[in-house]
């Protein structure tokens, strides 16, 4: 089951909506030209794209190592989500974010049935039990999304039309609004990001350094 | 060694508390429960002298060369509610007096919350969260068999009956590097706190006791003597004897999950002019505790841990002030873990009878291997020597000085 959850969300990144997609792809650069590793890039359609197929897939956020896998997971807004526990120990998974809130036991084997997720917007994830385990999910209005690689770069395949280009990623701070970019897709086409502010500080080190020998 | 079993109503209890939580467990949705549970086997190559176990004076677990349990435990997390737990371990062990019972009971509250600040409960019978050591499930060491002699006597001699109250903040939360707790906590019993480290001195080992266990320690004269100061050669170390209630209050922080700080300052406020019909006294501890881990790597971490407190019984019968402290460094290589422990203790007596010597020191070296089979299944090897120096050996006609060392080799199957 849990192969077939993989499949799924890998898959999710490369879906093709259209026999006549057309590739987008988008750098993202902090204020200090660097570039920005997962930062969700996705493409909001202006109306005259004809969407012919929507995500259907169940995207997965395990629990991997006492960790939440992987830290940031954008889905698109009405999807679910299953919460896998790859651990031997248990997870309380909970959320109090307002575009979706939720407790969840997650024991040992445990196969807890997918939650949909019917709002935009962050969904910051935390765990009762390893208070520093924590991750986000990113629930956009539109099937075409993707996340950006360690270069800061991204290519998702759109159909002809008008969007509006967004970003997203919990250390930015520049205004969200402010920092969309509307295009008009007719060709392949390439465009980036510069943020101006500063980036939050970086706390991936917090699962560089987490092990099982912690409490008691 | 002597494998006794006298069982007593005490331990029938133990047994029943036993059925009774592992039935809870069974009655409630299975997904619900997490059991575990660990046993080791050791072969040990000991030195010769009498453990403290057996009445004597050596400061190690095992005496003699022989095949044994080292560890029997089950623990188990039962989830009540949303936010309220049960935890337990059960115990087995063939050696010390009280063979079937409970090292730690309690039900732990922990509500979700969006705030930075939290808050969390526990309740019952739980060690305070002293140690960076004791970090494997059943309070056991995952780094060496013979634990620190702070850790050691925790073990023996320290559980809290009682209330502990925490407010947190996980700083992943607040977008920062830094985690805290505060931590304070009253609690009942525990009176007998210090008579072990007075008498008999630091020692080292990793035999927890149970719920209502009896430690034994050498008959020496001056503490049997009915002229004397009139006292059991033993210490049931978690009677409540003064209805007085102790506390301690905890400080941890953490920079990410590679460094942690935790300090603790301890008072059980017991009186010390109290005496039990066993002529078991309470006795007046205090300490501040003071722990660091650190992380140089993902593989690699340096332990330490420092005490220093005092105990006084009686009109100042015995009155010690102790220091111990540990520095363990601990590599793992894929299922390889190697840990080596130097370990250094004191206790220095001020007290108004000279002739109950109460002076004693030493310091240890622990080396372990530990080998992951695979999950379930783990072997290990330790060396450990210590050389210790307990003035009221004296009074048994016993050389002052003791060289001890231990190998033991040990199976470990968990599930």
């Amino acid at each position: 089951m849990k192969c077939i959850y993989k499949i799924f969300w890998f898959s999710s990144a490369f879906i093709c909506f259209n026999a006549l997609a057309i590739p987008v792809t988008v750098d993202v650069f902090s204020n200090t030209d660097k570039p920005v590793f997962q930062t969700v890039v996705y493409l909001e359609p202006e109306g005259d794209v004809e969407i012919t197929q929507e995500h259907q897939d169940i995207a997965v956020m395990d629990q991997v190592d006492r960790q939440f896998m992987p830290h940031i997971l954008p889905v698109q807004k009405g999807n679910k989500v299953v919460f896998p526990n790859s651990d031997s120990i248990k997870h309380h998974v909970y959320s109090f974010s307002p575009a979706k809130q939720f407790e969840l036991k997650l024991y040992k084997d445990s196969d807890a049935a997918p939650l949909p997720f019917e709002n935009q917007g962050e969904v910051e994830l935390g765990c009762n039990v390893h208070d520093w385990m924590l991750a986000y999910i990113w629930v956009v209005d539109t099937p075409f999304f993707a996340k950006t690689d360690q270069s800061g770069k991204v290519t998702i395949d759109v159909p002809k039309g008008h969007y509006s280009v967004k970003i997203w990623h919990p250390r930015i701070q520049d205004d969200l609004d402010a920092l969309t970019q509307k295009v008009s897709i007719e060709a392949p086409t390439s465009m980036s990001f510069k943020l101006q502010e500063k980036l939050l500080q970086d706390l991936s080190f917090y699962e560089q350094r987490a092990d099982k020998l912690t409490d008691y | 060694m002597i494998v006794k079993h006298n069982f007593n109503y005490k331990t029938l209890i133990a047994i029943l508390m036993f059925i009774l939580l592992f039935s809870l467990n069974l009655l409630t949705p299975a997904a619900a429960n997490q059991v575990g549970g660990i046993v080791q086997v050791y072969i040990a190559d000991t030195d010769s002298w009498q453990s403290y176990q057996n009445n004597g004076t050596g400061i190690l677990r095992h005496d003699d060369d022989t095949v044994g349990i080292q560890q029997a435990l089950l623990h188990t997390n039962i989830d009540l509610a949303s936010n309220v737990s049960l935890n337990a371990v059960a115990h087995y062990y063939p050696d010390g007096e009280q063979q079937v019972g409970f090292s730690q009971l309690s039900l732990q509250y922990k509500p979700l919350s969006p705030n930075k600040i939290k808050f969390k409960a526990r309740g019952g019978f739980f060690y305070p969260r002293l140690s960076l050591e004791n970090v494997d499930d059943g309070w056991l060491s995952p780094y060496t068999y013979t634990q620190s002699a702070i850790n050691s006597w925790v073990g023996e001699e320290m559980r809290t009956l009682g209330l502990e109250f925490s407010i947190y903040s996980p700083g992943r939360a607040r977008r920062s590097p830094w985690s805290w707790e505060m931590i304070g906590a009253a609690f009942k019993g525990n009176d007998p706190l210090g008579t072990l480290i007075s008498w008999r001195g630091f020692a080292m080992h990793d035999r927890q006791s149970l719920n209502n266990d009896r430690v034994n320690f050498a008959p020496y004269p001056t503490v049997i003597d009915t002229d004397f100061i009139w006292h059991p050669d033993y210490v049931e170390p978690f009677h409540e004897l003064d209805r007085r209630w102790g506390f301690y209050t905890g400080l941890h922080l953490s920079y990410f999950n590679q460094s942690s700080f935790r300090y603790y300052y301890y008072d059980n406020q017991a009186d010390p002019l109290t005496v039990n019909s066993q002529r078991l006294y309470g006795w007046r501890t205090k300490f501040h505790s003071l722990s660091f881990q650190h992380k140089l790597n993902s593989n690699t971490r340096l332990i330490s841990q420092l005490m220093t407190g005092s105990t006084v019984m009686g009109v100042k019968f015995v009155y010690v002030d102790f220091d111990a402290w540990y520095l363990m460094l601990s590599h793992q290589v894929s299922q390889h873990r190697i840990s080596l422990r130097y370990d250094r203790f004191m206790v220095i007596e001020d007290d108004v009878f000279p002739t109950d010597m109460n002076n004693s020191d030493g310091y240890g070296l622990t080396l372990a291997w530990r080998y992951d089979l695979d999950d379930n299944w783990q072997l290990g090897i330790e060396q450990h020597f210590n050389k210790n120096t307990a003035q009221n050996r004296a009074q048994l006609d016993l050389p002052i000085d003791a060289n001890q060392q231990q190998t033991l080799l040990v199976a470990q199957f968990r599930w």
